[in-house]
């Protein structure tokens, strides 16, 4: 089978490069014969690449130890799903992944579009099949996870079929592990289809809102994919790494977050162009550089650079994308330099105080995010060009610019929705924000007189409350009034009202479910930790809570063996939770690894691990944390999702019935 | 309002906030930073290693780590010099320690006098967490 795969990543990469290369031909020569070549060319691709991944997969499924591929991702024991899914566990699995992904959202465009924007589509084809030749060139030739493994015996090189493998990492067996990858990729592919239209609009000059339009929802997707698997990440690191905590500023997860933020400008600033001919240039570099930062996050992820730049120069892969990254750069810089005289803003801004402004605002504080993400994660390369030496930043520099930022971006997000367009009057600023500002601050002196101090805490649960009661007045106001005109009830009058405008209503509870999301964030300040030696019958007082050990021992399966700690968690008294962290020993990779016990509500979590034992092993060490709020962030992520979903669903348009439709609507709801 | 008014505006509204993050930034740096070497770079840098915040990289030595309960003490090596961890940080231990284990280790910390480093921070990571290494079991296979 390691062989077809071989055929098929042997033929796939001419056949992208062909079609790259009529794809060019057919913008340039309007011939239709060659466009049709081309859309045929990317449907044959993607056939071409499922093949592979299905070829994969049946080496994964079956268990052919000789792929170098499978046997160091899994072995006998591993339960089947767990095979399915190793295909994105390892590196090479996962770069043919990645180009699995681009191949079927290039068809899904050109299905899309087949009877629609002939002009732009070679152009599109072209620059989605120019990014899969480069990924395809590296599973050919840099990262092939067909490659049978070698041993060099007696001087000549033999391939070796092992007895088993060696597993799939335990830290990646875990339910949010499985999806995490796929949805990140998702995001990052998706960055893909945006800019394949806007250099397709630089190339061809129709730089009208088109190619907006036309990738809304691609951008919009991509944005949330981006944002789900950043929070799907955090998730996993919180119940698998055993540390206590989501997020610790480490470059895999920064490359995540980078295309996110110009991606979330994106979205907002995307607005200001449809709807006053402004910021094209923008626009189009927020496009372009949410791409580049997708490569560059995927490189970032596996190419090693930043935890050493030795293994950078010496993995082959580094070089190569380097190289890719700077060549679309330099073409879509030439492109804009080109087209912009036609790039040049309608109108111009008018006033500080306005809607406009405050996306511009917005824009600017994700930018100097992404710069600032960027730095601190390169800084040990920067470093070393200027000083020889290498220097790191940790959490607590990345913190210290980060929390301000955020800050201000939630602040906005209450704000910037309400202002007007063009300017915004004294008078309609007070009406909008004086209610919601007294109350914050009310809220603000209350948390202090309960004993409240740390600045940054009273300051994101004031803008927090402050940004929500705006949120919260938007829909009832929307629904009492439409309520009053159709005389439809409250609740289907709210409902009503989010389904006929989607993207606004939709929009404001993405914003309700951030400012969620930052509360959860904000109860790091309170958390608390400590280290307990437990033995079994014995108990202790935690943050609040009384802990009984009730029992010590260990089990085995075929897979791992368990050593696990019982422990009850009592509040007032009362039983709450029984609480079985583990320590678990994998045989096929003799790797040991850590399952965390949590209890979480709503108010904090309680979280333990097993850090040790005792000499004689009669008693076990834990490590317990109290994370208060940590919740809100789980929560606030499902509403996220579901708010972008809702913004993705077109408006609901009501059928015109000039008659009395009112009062028909009065009568069933009397009847 | 004047459009070169407004200019000014925008420009100065522009202008605080890039200044307020770049400072931020400087802020940041004086609290946070560390050298980030190997064991031999380490030793290369004479007193001045003593003077500032670490991160060294080297290989574990198998046979070196000693847990006493949540302590623990252990060597890295690399470029043919080892060095000597004690750990004092209060995360729990990455699970990748054990004697046995492939690992290559980064702690974070800085470095006594007496030469023994005093890590507040270990990352571990298996050799084969993403790049599998074939040597070694192959023999066992035969």
């Amino acid at each position: 089978m390691s062989e077809f795969g071989h055929i098929f990543l042997t033929f796939l990469f001419p056949l992208t490069l062909f079609t790259t290369v009529v794809a060019f031909m057919a913008g340039r020569t309007h011939r239709e014969s060659l466009y049709q070549a081309s859309r045929n060319g990317v449907y044959a691709v993607w056939i071409v690449t499922t093949l592979a991944i299905l070829a994969l997969e049946g080496l994964l499924l079956q268990g052919d130890f000789s792929n170098a591929f499978v046997y160091g991702n899994t072995n006998r024991a591993l339960p089947g799903f767990y095979k399915i899914v190793a295909l994105w566990a390892g590196h090479d699995g996962s770069l043919l992944f990645w180009t699995w992904i681009i191949t079927s959202f290039s068809a899904l465009v050109v299905f899309q579009n087949r009877n629609k924007n002939r002009e732009l589509m070679p152009y599109v084809i072209f620059t989605m099949m120019g990014t899969t030749v480069f990924f395809a060139t590296l599973n050919l030739f840099v990262a092939n996870p067909f490659d049978t493994w070698m041993q060099s015996m007696g001087g000549t090189m033999m391939p070796i079929a092992a007895q088993d493998g060696r597993g799939l990492n335990p830290l990646l067996q875990h339910p949010a592990m499985i999806i995490h990858p796929p949805v990140l990729y998702i995001g990052y592919v998706g960055t893909v289809v945006p800019f394949a239209f806007a250099i397709a609009a630089l190339i061809t000059g129709r730089l009208g809102t088109g190619w907006i339009k036309i990738t809304r929802r691609w951008a919009l997707v991509s944005w949330g994919f981006l944002a789900a698997g950043i929070l799907l990440g955090g998730k996993w690191a919180y119940v698998e790494l055993g540390w206590g905590g989501y997020w610790a500023w480490d470059p895999v997860e920064n490359a995540s977050l980078l295309p996110w933020l110009t991606s979330t400008a994106y979205v907002h600033s995307v607005m200001i162009q449809e709807r006053k001919g402004m910021l094209k240039i923008w626009n189009m570099a927020l496009v372009i550089g949410t791409y580049l930062l997708a490569i560059f996050g995927t490189f970032l992820t596996r190419s090693g650079i930043v935890s050493s730049v030795h293994a950078f120069a010496n993995s082959g892969i580094g070089p190569a994308f380097s190289s890719f990254l700077l060549l679309a750069l330099i073409a879509s810089v030439v492109l804009i330099i080109w087209r912009r005289d036609q790039l040049r803003s309608e109108e111009h801004f008018e006033s500080l105080v306005s809607r406009e402004s405050g996306f511009m605002f917005n824009n600017l504080l994700f930018v100097l995010a992404t710069v600032a993400v960027m730095w601190g994660t390169l800084f040990p390369v920067i470093s070393q060009i200027f000083t020889g030496e290498q220097i790191t930043v940790g959490p607590p520099w990345f913190n210290t610019i980060m929390i301000p930022i955020g800050l201000a971006v939630l602040l906005l997000t209450g704000v910037g929705p309400l202002l007007a367009w063009r300017r915004t009057s004294v008078e309609s600023l007070r009406k909008s924000f004086g209610y919601p500002f007294i109350a914050s601050i009310v809220l603000l002196i209350a948390f202090l007189l309960a004993g409240m101090r740390d600045g940054w805490a009273l300051g994101s649960f004031a803008i927090s409350f402050f940004v929500m009661w705006i949120i919260a007045s938007e829909f009832l106001k929307g629904a009492r009034i439409r309520a009053k005109n159709t005389g439809e009830n409250f609740l289907q009058a709210m409902g009503k009202l989010t389904m006929k405008n989607t993207r606004r209503y939709g929009g404001y509870i993405i914003h309700g479910a951030v400012v969620i999301i930052f509360i959860g964030f904000t109860g790091a300040v309170f958390n608390e930790e400590a280290r307990q030696v437990v033995s079994v019958g014995g108990s202790f007082e935690f943050g609040g809570y009384t802990v009984k050990c009730i029992d010590k021992g260990h089990t085995q399966n075929e897979n791992y063996r368990t050593d696990y700690v019982y422990l009850e968690l009592y509040k007032n008294g009362r039983k709450v939770d029984d609480l079985r962290p583990q320590k678990r020993l994998y045989f096929a990779s003799e790797q040991p690894t850590s399952e965390v016990a949590i209890y979480s509500t709503l108010r904090e979590d309680i979280y333990v691990v097993i850090v040790g034992e005792s000499q004689d092993g009669s008693q076990a060490i834990v490590q317990i944390y109290r994370n208060p709020l940590v919740k809100w962030i789980w929560v606030g992520s499902f509403i996220m999702v579901a708010g972008t979903i809702l913004v993705l669903i077109p408006n609901y348009r009501e059928k015109r019935r000039p008659v009395s439709h009112a009062a028909r609507a009065r009568k069933e709801v009397n009847a | 309002m004047s459009s070169s008014n407004k200019k000014v505006k925008f420009t100065v509204g522009i202008g605080i906030i890039i200044v307020a993050v770049v400072a931020l930034a400087l802020s940041g740096f004086k609290k946070d930073y560390a050298y980030f070497k190997t064991v031999t770079e380490v030793y290369s840098m004479g007193s001045r290693a003593y003077d500032h915040q670490l991160k060294v990289k080297g290989d574990l030595v198998k046979g070196t780590v000693v847990k006493t309960g949540a302590e623990l003490n252990f060597q890295i090596t690399e470029g043919g010099q080892t060095m000597e961890i004690h750990y004092i940080g209060t995360d729990p231990i990455p699970d990748t320690f054990n004697n046995e284990m492939d690992a290559e280790v980064v702690v974070s910390g800085r470095l006594a006098q007496d030469n023994v480093f005093k890590a507040e921070r270990i990352q571990a990571k298996c050799a084969s967490k993403y790049e599998a290494d074939y040597s070694g079991d192959a023999q066992a296979s035969l």
